[in-house]
């Protein structure tokens, strides 16, 4: 038996159904992007935000309004969503843990700590400065979390568990490094809500080489995943190379993570929700899992960003909040619902 | 070995290992209170102790121990007792050293309801903070109540409501103005700075009120760390004694954070540190509240001797909490306990 044909009645049955999910998300993606070129505290005509984008007139402040603040958060939110929502996905097949993500692993505490070290250290202010030691941080934490966590044979509680005291941890040296200087904490405390506020082009443009590549191998993991999903033992008898194939998957999970803490800062939840929308619309098989993710994420963020910037706090609640305070019900919810069932 | 105590019909079974250990971690609390009181900028002498007790010696001496260091060092005591006694109940019951109330989102909420009353009413921090922590235990629990109170519900429950509660507080501070955020920085990792007699009394009266519930509970509980089959078996209502544990252990965890701030590790390590003292199946609240009462009086004393900065006790509760955690995380893994 492969595994082709473990998963195809499920296929066969939705396939087209699938496609038209996909369709309309990509859609509602097309309107959402334009609903943020065009609202906010200066709302914008359909004709000048066709204007910013073709023929870009620098003395216009409609154009300047589009094209050089709305353009880079609204991409900057989608790559990030969609980076957030393939690593998710990509976490939640690896361990089989319908609650992983990669800020429940460790991975924002991770670089929060980095970030912090970064500015008390180095004097860096400039949130774009933050790339590399984001990327350590979390790298470390996750890495500290999959050891305490079991690794790949973790069940769910137990890696989550890991997850959670890391985090602790790293929480409680963040917040005794921030006493000892004022400073510090006036960069750190606008940098951790995790937002797409006063985001560059050249930051995008710095970390769209990470985004690729780790997508790329997103799509490489998954295929292997696929297999591995139906247990360590079948997928060796079916010719994967699992230890390749997680290597890969954290390899991908790492760079997706990392570009965005780097980018954004630590948004919770995304990597957790999103997974469980596109299973919901498209069924567990992973390449499938790995589109929708990609798309609904990067709808969640712009949605987030959009809603934080018009409507809350007075038009200033950062995406990365949205997030958490969609995120934690929805956490709750899942565990409300099925416990921690393996995937 | 086992001695027995008897009253007429009534009899008590008691191990000589606790009894020794409880003597042996209850003399060290003492031997380091006293410590702790000489020590500081100020350097008292041990002989001179009792003359300023009894009113002697200058008024320096008068004021820096009767109304800086004995009240600072008997609310470390007491919240450290408090902390140890609400982590050892909750780890308890729930069978798993990781469901203490610092890990499950209690302080997070604590933290949370102090920032809301600050941001408020510019003040209030302390009704806000156990109001905040109440709240929050009481919504976690009600959510994570079916039928019962699994462990593992309880548990991610409370870690979820800890990462929102967290991103909440991560707002309301990027909202206040930099001294006001530095202040709530210093207040959000746990201090003892410039305690008062009154925080003496509030704790200390807090732990007086709760001891009858305590005693009553310390056997029970320590039946409800068995097997569910095995409790209900010996004719246990689950349900009801898990209530009562949790809203002691609220209660607990209130009062200590009111008192010191939301201390990270106190209550997680206190109860492991217990229960390697004490034999298993054995009460272990009494030697889980001396070990958090040791582990905050020794990061209390340790923050006050870092000569210039006022360093808050809590870094130090991290440092010595931290490792703890991660040994504790690989013993359970190891054991296959998770």
């Amino acid at each position: 038996m492969t595994a082709s044909t473990l998963t195809l009645p499920r296929q066969s049955r939705s396939g087209d159904l699938r496609l038209l999910w996909l369709g309309t998300a990509l859609l509602a993606l097309c309107l959402l992007s334009i609903a943020a070129l065009s609202l906010g505290a200066r709302a914008t005509g359909w004709a000048d935000i066709w204007g910013a984008l073709t023929s870009y007139d620098p003395n216009k402040a409609d154009h300047i309004v589009v094209r050089n603040m709305r353009l880079p958060r609204l991409i900057g939110a989608g790559l990030a969503g969609a980076a957030l929502g393939m690593s998710g996905a990509l976490i939640q097949a690896m361990t089989r843990n319908p609650l992983a993500d990669p800020g429940l692993l460790g991975i924002n505490g991770g670089a929060a700590l980095g970030v912090v070290l970064c500015i008390l250290v180095l004097g860096v202010t400039d949130p774009a400065e933050f790339i590399w030691v984001a990327l350590g941080g979390g790298l470390a934490a996750s890495v500290l979390v999959f050891l305490l966590g079991g690794g790949s044979q973790a069940n769910p509680l137990r890696l989550i568990l890991a997850g959670a005291a890391v985090s602790a941890l790293f929480l409680a040296l963040t917040r005794a490094l921030l006493l000892v200087s004022r400073q510090t904490l006036d960069v750190y405390r606008f940098w951790v809500l995790g937002g797409f506020d006063g985001i560059l082009p050249a930051t995008l443009q710095s970390l769209l080489p990470f985004l690729i590549l780790g997508a790329l191998l997103a799509i490489i993991a998954g295929f292997g995943l696929n297999a591995l999903m139906l247990g360590e033992d079948t997928a060796k008898g079916l010719g994967v190379r699992t230890g390749l194939t997680r290597l890969t998957a954290g390899a991908a999970i790492v760079l997706l993570c990392g570009a965005t803490v780097a980018m954004a800062g630590p948004i919770a939840f995304a990597g957790l929700i999103v997974p469980h929308m596109a299973r919901w619309a498209a069924g567990p098989a992973i390449g499938w899992s790995l589109a929708f993710s990609a798309v609904f994420g990067a709808l969640l963020l712009i949605a987030a960003d959009l809603l934080g910037r018009l409507a809350l706090f007075g038009g200033n609640m950062q995406a990365g909040v949205m997030t958490a305070l969609i995120g934690g019900p929805v956490l709750i919810w899942l565990v409300r619902r099925n416990g921690v069932r393996k995937l | 070995m086992i001695w027995t105590l008897r009253l007429s019909s009534l009899s008590v079974q008691i191990s000589r290992r606790a009894v020794l250990t409880a003597t042996l971690l209850l003399s060290v609390l003492l031997m380091t209170a006293l410590l702790a009181l000489t020590l500081g900028s100020y350097p008292l002498r041990l002989a001179d102790m009792q003359e300023i007790l009894t009113g002697g010696g200058t008024a320096i001496q008068q004021m820096i121990l009767l109304d800086h260091r004995m009240p600072r060092i008997l609310t470390a005591l007491g919240a450290g007792a408090a902390f140890g006694l609400s982590g050892a109940m909750f780890q308890t019951m729930m069978r798993n050293p990781l469901a203490s109330p610092d890990v499950i989102g209690f302080n997070a909420g604590a933290s949370c309801g102090a920032l809301v009353a600050m941001m408020l009413t510019g003040g209030m921090v302390l009704p806000g903070a156990i109001a905040g922590a109440l709240i929050t235990a009481a919504v976690v629990t009600l959510l994570a109540w079916s039928r019962g109170l699994p462990p593992y519900r309880l548990i991610l429950t409370g870690v979820g409501a800890s990462l929102v509660l967290t991103a909440i507080g991560d707002l309301l501070i990027s909202r206040m103005d930099a001294q006001t955020a530095a202040d709530m920085a210093q207040w959000l990792i746990g201090t003892l700075n410039a305690r008062s007699w009154s925080d003496v009394a509030l704790v200390w009266g807090g732990l007086l009120l709760l001891a009858p519930a305590l005693v009553w509970l310390q056997f029970p509980l320590t039946r409800l760390g068995m097997a569910d089959d095995i409790a209900t078996g010996l004719g246990m209502a689950l349900s009801p004694l898990r209530l009562a544990v949790t809203g002691t252990g609220i209660l607990l965890a209130a009062l200590a954070v009111s008192t010191a701030g939301p201390l990270p590790f106190v209550a997680f390590a206190a109860g492991p540190i217990a229960r390697r003292l004490i034999p298993n199946g054995r009460p272990v609240l009494l030697a889980a509240a001396a070990s958090g009462a040791l582990i905050t009086l020794m990061a209390d004393t340790a923050a006050r001797a870092v000569p210039m900065i006022q360093l808050p006790a809590g870094v130090f509760t991290a440092l010595i909490g931290a490792p703890v955690l991660i040994w504790l995380l690989l013993a359970q893994f190891r054991k296959g306990a998770l």
